[in-house]
């Protein structure tokens, strides 16, 4: 069952101009983009920096609003609901930045009980028997109630914003680049950690990253987004076996290899994979530079060519 | 074999907190030759970039004791007017963050010709526009002369970091330190950074220093690598070696906790623990131990040393000989391409 359907979403932004102030173009930020992801999954956004990757994930939250377009959750419609029901209980955010995201004044127990003080009505005791509980369920110790966000580690710190997260029981967690502040160490910390509590607790995840190599270990399925729009989508397999377009292919080229024993057939590789992208640019791009609309190639894998080809 | 470049001997830089100095790197020595690029990684607080800055002579408030030896002269007994004229010169750094590392209020031409001015004082205006144009042309920026005018904010990052390298190469330097100098930029322009880096290698026959954290640029890049923990190196090798024979469980875990493509693990190795903070560094016995709790501390060394096991393979405390990975982690990596 797919838990969110995102049909045709689109985030425009106005460009302001000449004397009046009068709305001259927009930025299409997400251009027509559709989605489903399935209750249980981990889904792959990846794009480069200004792909539109972030302003996805922070439109299904409702921390934008959307130009046009349907984002269903369970089958409900809350694309175009307004305020703060929006970001209801069942979909939380992880945040990318450990250090911005966690207030310095308040104390780890407060930043926690945050989200049930706003949801639940629970007395001062359940309350604290909750958040005991989530900070165990998050691996930290009892003594971490009182204390401030700067007495605690990067991936300490990322482990309280999970548990945040988790504190409403949530069904879909969007988390925005949730490591790529952390040292690689860290990192394996906190996705082995995500991983775990999705099982337990049956979270979908909708997971936004740059980083191939994360999106490879974490996700089942994964979207590529350039200049707002989709690029390809397929299973990890689809995606990392068999590239399509040929931005996709070069994206894929780009991740450094980890055998310095492969360095010359990667350079060789890469220039094949440079030269097929300038000779083939006209037949995948449009002429703004675009991607053309999605056309699936297989029952999971949909890439984004041209009409007739 | 080619020369050494650069040769530090038993360098420690402290940094003083309340009353006490506490050793960021510690008893580091290192050889940069030339025409090579030796890699130092590590997770942060490991003192890789404070090794850097040493090198730089940026730390104006630290204690340094040990030396810096760049051909005859140590770096660390020299005067600041005589490091000034060395500094952007024969040694220069690409620094982290682009967008910090310039000028917002300069156009991107003047900020290049203020180092050629700096060391080549005799220069005239025309000589120094010329040789800005042709530097940006050098770091392949397309039109240099519209960029020559340009500011800072009207670049993208990538061109950004190739205006810091046009800078940094400025003046012909021989030794290059670049400090995490992808680490802020997408896949694909990262690709295009560090192409550019290898060529100006060649080019200039330089020995370039590459400070990151992320393993796989450095088995793209390297031919050397130093591997840091704590402060102190505990392993140096060349890049095959490391990557298919590393000995210490330091670097061992790190390759083992990152997750690639080529490779899918339903688990990815966790490090126990955290990196130490410098004041609660473990002044003595290996640093790594509390990390690595199921071996024995007997295992270790009191007094960890560098022990080189092959030609040019050093290992810091004899715990690598008895290391082993918990079980689990390594049994449920399956490789996809197999």
């Amino acid at each position: 069952m797919s838990i969110l359907e995102i049909k045709d979403l689109k985030v425009h932004y106005p460009i302001r101009g000449g004397i009046f102030r009068t709305v001259v173009d927009h930025v299409r930020a997400v251009d027509g983009v559709n989605m489903t992801i399935k209750a249980g999954q981990t889904y792959g956004l990846v794009g480069e920096s200004g792909s539109g990757k972030t302003t996805m994930g922070r439109a299904v939250i409702g921390l934008n609003h959307i130009s046009g377009g349907s984002i269903k959750f369970e089958g409900k419609e809350i694309g175009h609901v307004k305020g703060r029901s929006r970001f209801g209980r069942d979909i939380q955010m992880i945040f990318q930045d450990p250090y911005s995201s966690l207030n310095p004044k308040k104390r780890v127990g407060d930043i926690i009980a945050e989200p049930l003080r706003n949801f639940e009505k629970l007395s001062p005791q359940e309350e604290k028997k909750r958040v005991h509980e989530l900070l165990e369920q998050v691996g930290l110790s009892p003594e971490s109630f009182l204390k401030y966000p700067y007495q605690f580690s990067g991936g300490q710190r990322q482990r309280i914003g999970i548990a945040r997260a988790i504190a409403l029981r949530p069904k879909l967690i969007i988390a925005d680049e949730p490591v790529s502040a952390l040292d690689v160490s860290v990192q394996a910390q906190v996705l082995n950690f995500m991983r775990e509590i999705q099982r337990e607790l049956n979270l979908t995840f909708l997971f936004i990253s740059h980083d191939l190599g994360i999106i490879r270990h974490m996700c089942d399925k994964i979207g590529i987004m350039y200049k707002g729009r989709y690029v390809e989508e397929g299973t990890a397999n689809d995606i990392f076996e068999s590239p399509q377009h040929i931005y996709t292919k070069r994206l894929i080229a780009a991740i450094p290899d980890i055998d310095p024993r492969q360095r010359e057939q990667q350079v060789e590789f890469r220039r094949s994979v440079q030269e097929e992208y300038k000779e083939a640019h006209q037949r995948y791009f449009d002429e703004n530079g675009l991607v053309y609309p999605l056309k699936p190639v297989s029952d999971t894998h949909f890439v984004a060519l041209p009409q007739k080809g | 074999m080619s020369e050494d470049l650069l040769k530090i001997e038993n360098l420690t830089t402290s940094f003083r907190i309340d009353d006490d100095y506490y050793a960021a790197v510690d008893h580091v020595s290192l050889r940069v030759r030339k025409n090579e690029i030796l890699a130092i990684v590590g997770e942060s607080g490991s003192g890789k970039s404070a090794l850097a800055y040493s090198i730089m002579g940026l730390h104006t408030r630290a204690k340094m004791e040990g030396h810096i030896y760049y051909g005859e002269q140590d770096l660390v007994e020299m005067p600041a007017n005589q490091l000034n004229k060395l500094r952007g010169k024969d040694i220069s750094m690409i620094f982290q963050d682009p967008l910090s590392a310039l000028n917002p209020l300069m156009t991107v031409g003047r900020q290049i010709e203020e180092v050629i001015l700096l060391h080549q004082p005799t220069s005239g205006k025309a000589e120094r526009k010329r040789q800005a144009i042709e530097l940006l042309n050098k770091v392949g920026i397309p039109r240099p002369e519209v960029t020559y005018l340009q500011y800072p904010h009207e670049l993208s990052g990538g061109m950004r970091q190739r205006i810091v390298i046009a800078i940094a190469i400025a003046n012909g330097p021989k030794l290059l330190i670049a400090d995490e100098p992808t680490t802020a930029l997408d896949v694909t322009i990262q690709l295009q950074i560090l192409d550019l880096i290898r060529e100006l290698k060649n080019d200039m026959e330089a020995g370039i220093i590459l400070i990151t954290h992320d393993l796989g640029v450095v088995a793209e890049m390297a031919d050397r690598v130093a591997v840091m923990y704590a402060g102190q190196i505990v392993e140096i090798a060349d890049i095959y070696t490391l990557v298919s024979n590393a000995k210490h469980p330091y670097t061992k875990s790190l390759l083992n906790s990152i997750p690639t493509v080529s490779e899918v693990k339903s688990k990815l190795h966790v490090i126990q623990g955290i990196v130490p903070s410098l004041k609660n560094l473990p002044r003595e016995g290996c640093r790594f131990a509390p990390r690595i709790p199921w071996i024995e501390s007997e295992k270790h060394e009191a007094h960890p040393e560098m022990h080189e096991i092959a030609e040019g393979h050093f290992v810091r405390c004899t715990c690598y000989k008895h290391f082993y990975f918990p079980a689990q982690s390594e049994e449920d990596s399956e490789h996809v391409n197999s």
